[in-house]
C-alpha cells in the first residue's frame, strides 16, 4: 500500500468543490447569456443549472444537491433579511391603499389559482398549496434583478413592498397547509392543529429575539459599516442553523428579523447595509441549485393546467394592483408594468413545500408537476419581464447592466 | 414687453422661493422622484406653486405674493403640510438645509426640461454638483431705480442672512466645519458675484445689453448672484440663503428683509461703491464659515465687529419700522436666537455627534422640516419663541 496516500479517483466531491463549482459555472454561464443575448444574469445562473443538474448532463446529481442545501439555506435567509428590510411599516400608516394593495394581490391570487385549479380536478389540497406557491413573488430574483439595473423609485418600493408581504403570506399558508398533508396520511388533528402554530410562534420569536442581540452588539460595536457587516452575516447565517435545527420555518424568521430591523430601531443603531459582493456569491448559488431543481416535464403531463395557473395568476395580480392603484397613488400607466414586475414565481417558496411533498411518493408527483413545470418556465422568463417592468418605468440607472436591451 | 421691463410691484411686498430635498425614508440619500411627487402636487389644492429644480432630487415651493409676514408664514405651513402629507405617502420624506451631507453628485439625475438640459450640457458636472438647496427671498419695488439701490444697499447686510439661515455644515460626506458649505458650490458658476457698480436702472440696462452682445448672457437668469434684480417681478431678490431647516426659520428671513428693506428705503443711507464690493467677499466667507461668530469688516467705518453685535445694532434700529411694518415678532424672534440659541448648522453637528451617523443627520432634517409631530422637543430647539 505505498500509495494509501493518494485519493480515491475520482476524488469525493465536498461541499466546498460543490460550492466554488457552482460559483464558476453560473458566473460564466450568467455572463455568457448577458453578452451573447443581452439577458439577465439570473436566467444565465438558473439555465446554468439546469444544464448541469438532473434534468441534462447530470453533473450536479440529486445527492450533490442535498449537499447543497445549507449554503442554499444561507442564501435564502440573506435575501429575506434584506427583503424584509426594504418593508417600511410606516409607509402603510401614510397610505394605507397600499397595504389594501398588498393584501388583496395574495389573496386574489390565492384565490383566482385554487378556482381555477379546482375545474382542472386537482384535489383541494392540492389546489390550495398550488395557489399557496403562486401567492409569491421570488424575493431573489426581484432584488436580483433590481441590483444589476440598480433601480430605484416607486415602481422599485412597491415591487419589494408587494414582494414582502406575499412570500409572507404565501409562508404562512403553506405552514398552514402542510399539517394537513401529514393528517391525510398519518398524523392526528391535534398536531395539525398544534404543529402550525409551533412554527408560526417559534419563527416570529426566533426572529424577534434574534434581532434584540443585533440591536445590542451593534449599539457596542458602533456605526462602522465593516463590523455591522460581519455582525448581520453572523445573525442571520445563525439564525437560518437555529430555524432548521428548531424545524422552524427559514423564511419567516429570516423574514422577521429584517422588517425588525427596519421599523423597530428607533434609535438606528443598525446601518442599512447592502449585502453587496458577499450576497451575490451566495445568489448565484441559489439560482445554479434552483435551476438545477428545474425540469420541464410537467409540461407534457399538465400542459394546460400550468398555462393556466400562470395566466390566472397574472390577471390576479394586476387586478388587485389597478383596483388600488390610484388609492395608493401609484402613478397612472404603472399598474402594468408592477404587476409584471412581480411574475417571477418564487424558487424560495417551492423549496418550503418540496421538502415535505416528497415524503408522500402518492401525493407528490401531481403538485410537482405542476409547480415545477410553472416555476421552470417562470424562472427562465420571468427575469427578463422584471427587468423590462423597471426598465420601461424608467428607474434603471443609465449605466445599470442590460441598459441596451 | 422685453424681459428687462421692471414691472413694478406692490410696494415692499415679499415672496419666497424654498428648494427642498426629497428623501428616500430608507436610505436617506437623496431620491431622484420628483417627477412623481409634482405630478401629484400637481392635483392638489396647493396655495403658491411647486416646481421641478436642475435634479430630480429637488423641487421648489414658490410662495405667492404677501404683504405681511404672518400670511406669509400660514402659507408657508400651509404648503409644507400638504407637501409633508403627499411625500410620506410615496415614502419619500423632506427636507431642509442647504446641502444633502452624504449624496453622491454623480448619482444626480437632470429633471428633463429644456432649461435643465441646457444648463447641464453647458456646465457638465457643475449642474449635478448644484444639488444644493437655497432659499430666494423677493422683495417688491416701485421702480427699477429702487432695485438697484436696494440692491447695493442690502449687501452690506447679507451676511445676517448667511448666518441666520445656515444650515449646511455638511457636504459630500464630510464635516465642512462650515456654518453655510452651500455657497462655496455657487461660487463656482463664471457668472456667481454680485451685481455691476451701476447706480440706476438705465445703467443697468447698458450693462445688461452689452453682456447679451458679448454673447455672455442670454436672460437674468444666467447671472446667478447673491442678489439681483428681478424685473420680470419687479423684485428684488435674495440668494445667499441655505434653505433652513424650518418653514418658520425661511418666514422669519422674509420679514427681516422686509423690514430692513422699509427701512433703508424709507432712510436711503448711503450704500458706497466701490467700499461696499471692497470687503463683500470678506465679509460673506466669515459668515459662511464661522455664523454669527463671524468677524465683519464695515466699508464705511473700518470697524470690525462681530456679526452677532452688527445684527444686534440692526435690530435695535429698525424696531420703529418693524411697529409699521407688524414684523416686530420677527425681531424679537431673531433677537431671542442671538441670545444663545444653538444655530441651526450646530444642531445638526449634535446630531452627527450622538449618532455617529450622516443618515441621522439627513433624519434630524427631514424631522424639521416635516415637522413631525412626535419630534416637536427637537424643533424647539430651531424654532425658539415660535413653539409656544
Amino acid at each position: 500500500m505505498e500509495f494509501a496516500f493518494l485519493p480515491s479517483f475520482p476524488p469525493e466531491l465536498n461541499q466546498a468543490i460543490l460550492f466554488g463549482l457552482m460559483l464558476l459555472a453560473g458566473i460564466c454561464g450568467g455572463e455568457l447569456l448577458r453578452r451573447g443575448v443581452g439577458l439577465p444574469r439570473v436566467t444565465g445562473y438558473v439555465l446554468t443549472g439546469l444544464l448541469l443538474g438532473p434534468s441534462a448532463l447530470n453533473l450536479i446529481s440529486a445527492d450533490l444537491m442535498a449537499n447543497a442545501r445549507p449554503i442554499v439555506d444561507v442564501a435564502i435567509g440573506l435575501v429575506l433579511y434584506e427583503l424584509g428590510h426594504r418593508l417600511d411599516l410606516s409607509w402603510f400608516r401614510h397610505n394605507a391603499w397600499l397595504l389594501a394593495m398588498a393584501v388583496a394581490e395574495s389573496l386574489l391570487t390565492f384565490g383566482a389559482i385554487f378556482a381555477a385549479m379546482y375545474y382542472f380536478d386537482y384535489s383541494p389540497l392540492v389546489c390550495a398549496l398550488a395557489a399557496a406557491m403562486g401567492v409569491a413573488t421570488s424575493p431573489a430574483i426581484v432584488l436580483l434583478v433590481s441590483h444589476e439595473l440598480r433601480t430605484e423609485g416607486q415602481l422599485t418600493e412597491r415591487l419589494m413592498s408587494l414582494t414582502a408581504i406575499n412570500t409572507a403570506v404565501a409562508a404562512i399558508l403553506i405552514i398552514v397547509l402542510l399539517p394537513w398533508l401529514h393528517m391525510e396520511h398519518s398524523a392526528t388533528a391535534m398536531s395539525t392543529l398544534l404543529h402550525p402554530v409551533y412554527v408560526l410562534a417559534g419563527s416570529l420569536l426566533l426572529g424577534f429575539a434574534i434581532h434584540r442581540g443585533v440591536v445590542e452588539l451593534a449599539r457596542w460595536l458602533g456605526k462602522r459599516e465593516d463590523r455591522q457587516y460581519i455582525l448581520l452575516i453572523g445573525a442571520i447565517v445563525l439564525a437560518v442553523g437555529l430555524a432548521r435545527a428548531l424545524q422552524l420555518s427559514v423564511v419567516l424568521a429570516l423574514l422577521a428579523m429584517g422588517v425588525l430591523a427596519r421599523n423597530q430601531d428607533a434609535k438606528r443603531a443598525l446601518l442599512a447595509l447592502q449585502f453587496g459582493y458577499g450576497g451575490q456569491l451566495f445568489l448565484v448559488v441559489l439560482f445554479v441549485f434552483a435551476g438545477a431543481s428545474l425540469n420541464f416535464s410537467g409540461w407534457r403531463e399538465a400542459g394546460t393546467a400550468i398555462a393556466v395557473f400562470l395566466v390566472v395568476r397574472f390577471v390576479a395580480k394586476a387586478l388587485a394592483i389597478s383596483i388600488f392603484s390610484t388609492a395608493s397613488a401609484l402613478r397612472l400607466g404603472s399598474a402594468l408594468p408592477l404587476a409584471a414586475a412581480l411574475l417571477p414565481m418564487s424558487e424560495i417558496a417551492w423549496l418550503m413545500m418540496h421538502d415535505t411533498v416528497t415524503i408522500y411518493p402518492d401525493f407528490g408527483p401531481e403538485l410537482t408537476s405542476l409547480l415545477l413545470g410553472a416555476l421552470a418556465l417562470s424562472e427562465l422568463v420571468a427575469p427578463i419581464v422584471t427587468g423590462l417592468a423597471l426598465r420601461r418605468s424608467d428607474e434603471a440607472h443609465p449605466e445599470g447592466e442590460l441598459s441596451r436591451v | 414687453m422685453s424681459e428687462m421691463t421692471f414691472n413694478a410691484s406692490p410696494k415692499l411686498s415679499i415672496g419666497v422661493e424654498l428648494e427642498l430635498q426629497i428623501i428616500k425614508a430608507r436610505e436617506l440619500d437623496l431620491s431622484r422622484d420628483a417627477e412623481v411627487l409634482l405630478a401629484r402636487l400637481q392635483r392638489m389644492e396647493v396655495p403658491g406653486a411647486v416646481k421641478p429644480e436642475i435634479t430630480q432630487s429637488m423641487i421648489e415651493l414658490n410662495t405667492s405674493v404677501h404683504d405681511r409676514y404672518d400670511t406669509l408664514l400660514a402659507e408657508l405651513q400651509q404648503m409644507r403640510d400638504i407637501i409633508a402629507r403627499e411625500a410620506l405617502r410615496l415614502n419619500l420624506l423632506i427636507a431642509g438645509g442647504g446641502t444633502h451631507p452624504f449624496h453622491r453628485w454623480s448619482e444626480r439625475r437632470i429633471f428633463p426640461d429644456e432649461r435643465f438640459n441646457f444648463v447641464a450640457q453647458r456646465y457638465g458636472f457643475m449642474a449635478k454638483q448644484f444639488t444644493v438647496f437655497g432659499q430666494h427671498i423677493h422683495i417688491g419695488c416701485a421702480d427699477g431705480d429702487a432695485a438697484i439701490y436696494l440692491t447695493h444697499a442690502f449687501t452690506r447686510y447679507l451676511p445676517h442672512f448667511i448666518a441666520l439661515a445656515a444650515a449646511s455644515p455638511f457636504y459630500q460626506g464630510e464635516d465642512t466645519l462650515f456654518h453655510s458649505s452651500r455657497l462655496a458650490v455657487v461660487d463656482a458658476f463664471p457668472l456667481s458675484g454680485h451685481m455691476p457698480e451701476v447706480e440706476t436702472w438705465g445703467q443697468f440696462i447698458d450693462y445688461f445689453d452689452g453682456m447679451v452682445q458679448l454673447g455672455i448672457v442670454a436672460s437674468m437668469k444666467d447671472f446667478y448672484w447673491d442678489i439681483r434684480p428681478k424685473p420680470e417681478y419687479g423684485t428684488i431678490e435674495i440668494r445667499v440663503c441655505d434653505t433652513p431647516l424650518t418653514v418658520e426659520r425661511a418666514a422669519l428671513l422674509a420679514g427681516y428683509a422686509q423690514t430692513l428693506a422699509y427701512h433703508l428705503l424709507a432712510q436711503r443711507p448711503p450704500a458706497p461703491l466701490p467700499a461696499t464690493y471692497q470687503v463683500n467677499r470678506f465679509n460673506r466667507f466669515e459668515a459662511c464659515r464661522f455664523g454669527c461668530d463671524a468677524q465683519l469688516v464695515d466699508a464705511q467705518s473700518r470697524q470690525r465687529s462681530s456679526l452677532r453685535d452688527d445684527l444686534a445694532g440692526t435690530i435695535a434700529m429698525l424696531h420703529e419700522d418693524a411697529a409699521a411694518l407688524g414684523t416686530t415678532a420677527v425681531l424679537a424672534e431673531i433677537d431671542a436666537l442671538l441670545r444663545g440659541a444653538p444655530a441651526q448648522s450646530e444642531l445638526l453637528r449634535q446630531r452627527f455627534k450622538q449618532r455617529q451617523s450622516l443618515a441621522d443627520v439627513v433624519q434630524a432634517q427631514a424631522d424639521y422640516w416635516m415637522a413631525v409631530p412626535s419630534k416637536q422637543e427637537d424643533r424647539k430647539a430651531v424654532l425658539g419663541t415660535h413653539s409656544s
